[in-house]
């Protein structure tokens, strides 16, 4: 494991829990799923912030172990909180005991929604595996359990060829909107734009490997988005994350989509 | 450079930032959403989108610096607001400090940061080579 943990000499972050930044020389890289406090059968267990926080851990541990990686790999973490005060008091401590010493990069946000309303945390992780991707093009994807959802919960590439999309919103080339107010034609016009990058890229929708989701209104998504997003990837589907938020660059853009690919 | 620009003719960003970027070596840098901490770990400019905002820059050049690169290594970046409203004056610090295109970037309005007076914060990841 070739790991650069980055601590600018700079007292600020230390005893936060997490690295400003983290470098990996990437060989084997996996993304994980959003993963929240949901039990097999799709209902979010009870007892609050710090069971879904316990949940959602135990559940990124299964698909780190499966990948054959630990907390002590992990280089990003991405925290989705719609309750900060719950996250503070009752969610952060059960998240320090699964990193016990381990220190990943990490981005915190609250947002107004996930997937289900009474979600409280949704988590996802970016591991570096070490190992030889040995030349070939490295793409699995896999659900560490079973579920109803239209992701994989973790996609394992060669991290040394990664093509980063800005997110993607329902831009026109002459600078206007498509669809304005329309969730459909929003959807449509996104993944045409995602499309043409990947294709630009030499890449195709199957290698997508991480796919973020951010929208006004995931009710109104819900209607419109996923038959948009099944015709694109038609049934190879990233590891993926579904956030509602208050807005987007434009007043106009009810979506906006971050793709990151695996290109050979 | 340790990347190459993916600018495909049929998609156009909506402002000055690359569509896309794809890794061509190096190592793969990930850098935790950035604060308007000074370096004394005092906050600075509680209620100041322009004072955060080049705070933030600053401390994202900072950890790009101690880890073997600069600005110009960014992969791509994510902007997190808590307002819309804030929105041209942290794109005027940002024009500033990148002096032309920005990497691959998204903007995204939330509902709150972990602190109700962090404003903006922003991640990267980027290729150092």
């Amino acid at each position: 494991m070739d790991r650069h943990n980055i601590l600018p000499d700079n007292p600020v972050e230390k005893g936060r829990g997490y690295m400003p930044a983290v470098s990996v020389n990437p060989s084997r890289v996996l993304f994980t799923a959003g993963l929240t406090g949901r039990n097999p059968d799709g209902a979010l267990v009870t007892g609050g912030m710090a069971a879904q926080t316990r949940r959602a851990f135990e559940r990124l541990q299964a698909i780190l172990t499966h990948a054959g990686a630990s907390f002590g790999d992990v280089v990003k973490q991405q925290l989705y909180v719609t309750d900060l005060d719950a996250y503070s008091t009752s969610g952060r401590a059960v998240r320090s005991a699964f990193f016990g010493a381990a220190r990943p990069a990490s981005t915190g946000l609250v947002v107004r929604r996930l997937a289900d309303p009474a979600m409280l945390i949704e988590v996802e992780l970016v591991a570096d595996l070490g190992g030889s991707p040995q030349g070939r093009p490295l793409l699995e994807k896999y659900n560490a359990e079973n579920h109803p959802g239209d992701f994989y919960q973790g996609s394992i590439v060669n991290g040394g060829r990664l093509l980063y999309i800005a997110g993607q919103v329902a831009n026109n080339p002459d600078g206007s909107v498509a669809g304005v107010g329309d969730w459909r034609r929003q959807a449509e016009k996104v993944y045409d734009n995602i499309g043409h990058v990947l294709r630009a890229a030499g890449a195709t929708p199957a290698q997508a490997v991480k796919e973020t989701t951010w929208v006004l209104s995931i009710e109104s998504w819900r209607q419109h988005g996923p038959a948009v997003r099944r015709a694109f990837y038609q049934g190879d589907f990233p590891a993926s994350t579904l956030v509602e938020i208050p807005g987007l660059v434009r007043p106009e853009f009810l979506v906006e989509i971050e793709v990151i690919a695996a290109v050979a | 450079m340790p990347y190459s620009t993916i600018t495909p003719a049929e998609a156009k960003p909506v402002a000055n930032y690359k569509m896309a970027t794809r890794m061509e070596g190096g190592r793969l840098l990930y850098i935790s959403g950035q604060v308007a901490w000074d370096d004394n770990g005092h906050f600075v400019g509680t209620g100041d989108i322009g004072a955060q905002a080049r705070q933030v820059f600053q401390n994202l050049r900072r950890v790009l610096q101690a880890a073997g690169g600069d600005l110009t290594s960014l992969l791509k970046i994510t902007t997190y607001i808590t307002k819309i409203e804030d929105f041209p004056a942290v794109a005027e610090v940002r024009s500033s400090v990148f002096q032309g295109e920005l990497p691959a970037s998204t903007l995204i309005v939330v509902q709150g940061l972990f602190h109700p007076d962090f404003l903006i914060e922003v991640e990267g990841v980027a290729a150092i080579g």
